[in-house]
C-alpha cells in the first residue's frame, strides 16, 4: 500500500508532468476572465492586494480580501500544481513558526498575531497567483513594459516561456543518457540507498555541464538573431515601444472589474468599522 | 588571435552572459521550487541552492552580467512563472543573490587556481545566506505585532533562523555550491568561452581585484535592501493607515461604495451601449 502510494506520487512528479504543468498554467488558460482583463489593470490591482494587507491588521478586513483573492484565483483557473505550491509555501513562511513558538513554550497567546500573518501572507501570494499565473506572459510583459520596467525584465520574461520546455527537454535528456552508461550503486540496504542518492545528486550536478555548452552556443545564437534585429536599439527607441504597446487597451470589462473590486473592498472596510 | 575573440567582453557578449545564465539557473531554481524538500527534525535536507551555476558562470565571464542574469532568472522563472511572486520579498531576495555572486565572481582573477575558486564559492555563498538570515529575522520582527510580547516567539525566531543559516551553509554550501563548482571551473576552462567569442580569463584580463570601493557598493545595496523591508512593513507610522479609518472609517467607505456601484452602473450601461453599436 505504501509502496504503491510513493509509486504513484512519483508518477506524478515525472518531468514530463512538469513540464505540461508549466505550460499549461503558461498558455492553457487563455480564455478566463482574468485572462482577458488589461495588464496594466491587473498590475494595479496586485499593487494594491499585494501591499495593503501587508499594513492592515484587521481580520475582517483581512478575510475579506482572501475571500476576493480566492474568487479570483478560482476565475483564473490556476494549475493544480501552483495552488499546491501555494499551500506549501504558505506553510513553510509560517507554520513551522507556529509549531516551533509551541516547542519553546508559547500559548494560545502566540496564536493569535500568527494566524493574521498567514492570512496576510496568503491573501498576498493568492494575489500574485491570480495575475501572473492567470496572464499570458506576452501581455505581462509588455504590461510591465508600459509601466517603465526595464526592457530586460519583459524580454526575459518572454524569452523564459519560449525556452524552458526546450531547456527541460534537453535536461531530461542528458540525464537519461547519464542513466545510460552509468552503473548505479545497489540500494537494498540503507548504506546503499544513501550511496544511491548521493549517486543521483552528482549526475544532475554533472548533467550541467554538457547543459552548460550547449546552452551558451544557444545563447550566442539567440543574442546575434536579436542584434540582427536591432535589439538594443529599438530596446531605446521612443517607436518602437509604441507600436509595440499599441495593442494594449481597455475595455469597459477591464473598468467593470476595478469597480466590482473597489466596491468589494469598501464593503469590506464598512463592515471593519462596523464590527 | 582571432580577431572575434576579444580580451574584453562587449555589450553584446554581456547579453549573451546574461541570457546564459538566466536561462540555467532559471531552469535549476524551478526544479529547486518543484522538488518536495524532506525534513529529518528541524534539519532541513533540501536542494536549496543550485548557486553553483551562477558562481561558476561569475567566474569564467563576466560577474556583474552573471550576477544579474542569475537574480533575473529566478525571478522570472521560479517567482513569475509559477505565480510565486512576493512583492517587495523578491527585492531583497533579488539583491542579495546579485552581492553574493558578483562579489564570488570578482574574488577568483584566475579560475585555473583551485583554491581561490573553493573559497570564492563558499564566501559568495555564505554571504548570500547571511543576508538572507538578516533580513528574514528583521522581517518576522516587523511583521509579527507585539513581538516581544508574544511569549517564546523571539527565541525560536532566532534559533530556527540561526540552525536553518548553519544548516544551509554547511549543508547547501559544501555540497551543492562547493563540490560541483570545483568540479565544473577546470573543466569548462578554456572550452565554454570560446562558444561565445571570448578569450578565457586570465589575471591580466581580469577585472581589477576588489577594492572597498565595490564592497562599500554591495554593503549600501544590502542596506537598501534592509530599508525597503523595514519600510514596507513598519510603514503604518508613516502612512497613518488604520487611524484614519478608525476616525471616520464608515462615512468613508459608504463613500467609496456609493462611488464603485454608481462607477459600475455607469460603466454597465455604456458598455451595452457600445455592444449594441
Amino acid at each position: 500500500m505504501m509502496q504503491k502510494l510513493s509509486e504513484n506520487i512519483l508518477d506524478k512528479f515525472s518531468m514530463d508532468f512538469l513540464r505540461n504543468q508549466v505550460l499549461k498554467n503558461a498558455y492553457g488558460n487563455n480564455d478566463t476572465v482574468i485572462a482577458a482583463r488589461d495588464p496594466r489593470v491587473l498590475l494595479v490591482w496586485y499593487l494594491f492586494f499585494g501591499l495593503v494587507p501587508w499594513f492592515v491588521q484587521d481580520t475582517t478586513f483581512l478575510l475579506g480580501c482572501f475571500v476576493l483573492v480566492m474568487i479570483t484565483t478560482l476565475l483564473a483557473r490556476v494549475a493544480g500544481l501552483v495552488l499546491l505550491l501555494f499551500a506549501v509555501g504558505v506553510f513553510s513562511q509560517t507554520g513551522y513558526l507556529l509549531i516551533a513558538t509551541w516547542l519553546f513554550g508559547g500559548d494560545a497567546s502566540a496564536v493569535a498575531p500568527l494566524l493574521v500573518l498567514t492570512l496576510k501572507v496568503a491573501t498576498i501570494s493568492l494575489a500574485s497567483v491570480t495575475v501572473f499565473s492567470g496572464l499570458d506572459p506576452d501581455r505581462l510583459a509588455n504590461g510591465l513594459m508600459w509601466f517603465g520596467c526595464p526592457e530586460q525584465l519583459s524580454f526575459s520574461i518572454s524569452y523564459a516561456y519560449r525556452i524552458l520546455p526546450m531547456l527541460m527537454e534537453e535536461f531530461q535528456n542528458v540525464l537519461l543518457s547519464y542513466r545510460l552508461r552509468g552503473n548505479p550503486p545497489a540500494h537494498d540496504t540503507f548504506t546503499g540507498k544513501v550511496k544511491y542518492l548521493a549517486y543521483q545528486v552528482r549526475i544532475i550536478m554533472a548533467a550541467f555541464y554538457p547543459l552548460m555548452l550547449n546552452t551558451a552556443k544557444r545563447s550566442r545564437t539567440t543574442v546575434e538573431a536579436l542584434e540582427l534585429r536591432g535589439y538594443r536599439y529599438a530596446a531605446q527607441n521612443k517607436t518602437v515601444r509604441r507600436i509595440r504597446l499599441a495593442g494594449l487597451h481597455l475595455s469597459w470589462d477591464d473598468g467593470i472589474f476595478a469597480a466590482v473590486s473597489v466596491l468589494w473592498v469598501a464593503v469590506t472596510v464598512l463592515l471593519a468599522g462596523l464590527v | 588571435m582571432n580577431p572575434t575573440q576579444t580580451k574584453t567582453m562587449n555589450q553584446s557578449q554581456k547579453l549573451m552572459v546574461f541570457v546564459l545564465t538566466m536561462s540555467l539557473y532559471g531552469l535549476a531554481t524551478l526544479f529547486t521550487e518543484l522538488i518536495p524538500k524532506f525534513q529529518v527534525g528541524l534539519v532541513e535536507f533540501s536542494v536549496e541552492y543550485f548557486l553553483f551555476i551562477p558562481l561558476v558562470l561569475a567566474m569564467l565571464f563576466d560577474p556583474l552580467s552573471a550576477a544579474l542574469g542569475a537574480a533575473t532568472g529566478e525571478l522570472v522563472f521560479s517567482e513569475i512563472m509559477l505565480g510565486q511572486f512576493g512583492g517587495l520579498g523578491e527585492l531583497e531576495k533579488f539583491i542579495t543573490v546579485t552581492i553574493g555572486v558578483y562579489l564570488a565572481g570578482r574574488l577568483v582573477r584566475d579560475p585555473r587556481n583551485t583554491r581561490m575558486v573553493g573559497i570564492a564559492a563558499f564566501l559568495g555563498t555564505g554571504a548570500q545566506l547571511l543576508m538572507g538570515t538578516i533580513v528574514d529575522i528583521c522581517k518576522v520582527q516587523f511583521a509579527v505585532e507585539d513581538f516581544e510580547a508574544v511569549a517564546g516567539l523571539p527565541e525560536s525566531v532566532f534559533a530556527t533562523e540561526g540552525f536553518a543559516f548553519l544548516n544551509d551553509l554547511l549543508f547547501s554550501g559544501i555540497f551543492f555550491c562547493l563540490l560541483p563548482t570545483l568540479y565544473l571551473v577546470p573543466r569548462l576552462y578554456g572550452k565554454i568561452e570560446p562558444l561565445l567569442g571570448m578569450s578565457p580569463r586570465t589575471p591580466e584580463t581580469a577585472a581589477p581585484a576588489l577594492s572597498g570601493k565595490t564592497l562599500a557598493g554591495c554593503a549600501v545595496a544590502f542596506v537598501c535592501a534592509v530599508v525597503a523591508e523595514m519600510l514596507a512593513t513598519s510603514g503604518l507610522e508613516l502612512i497613518d493607515w488604520e487611524a484614519s479609518w478608525a476616525e471616520s472609517g464608515t462615512s468613508f467607505a459608504v463613500g467609496i461604495i456609493v462611488a464603485a456601484v454608481l462607477a459600475l452602473a455607469v460603466l454597465v450601461v455604456m458598455k451595452k451601449k457600445a455592444e449594441a453599436k
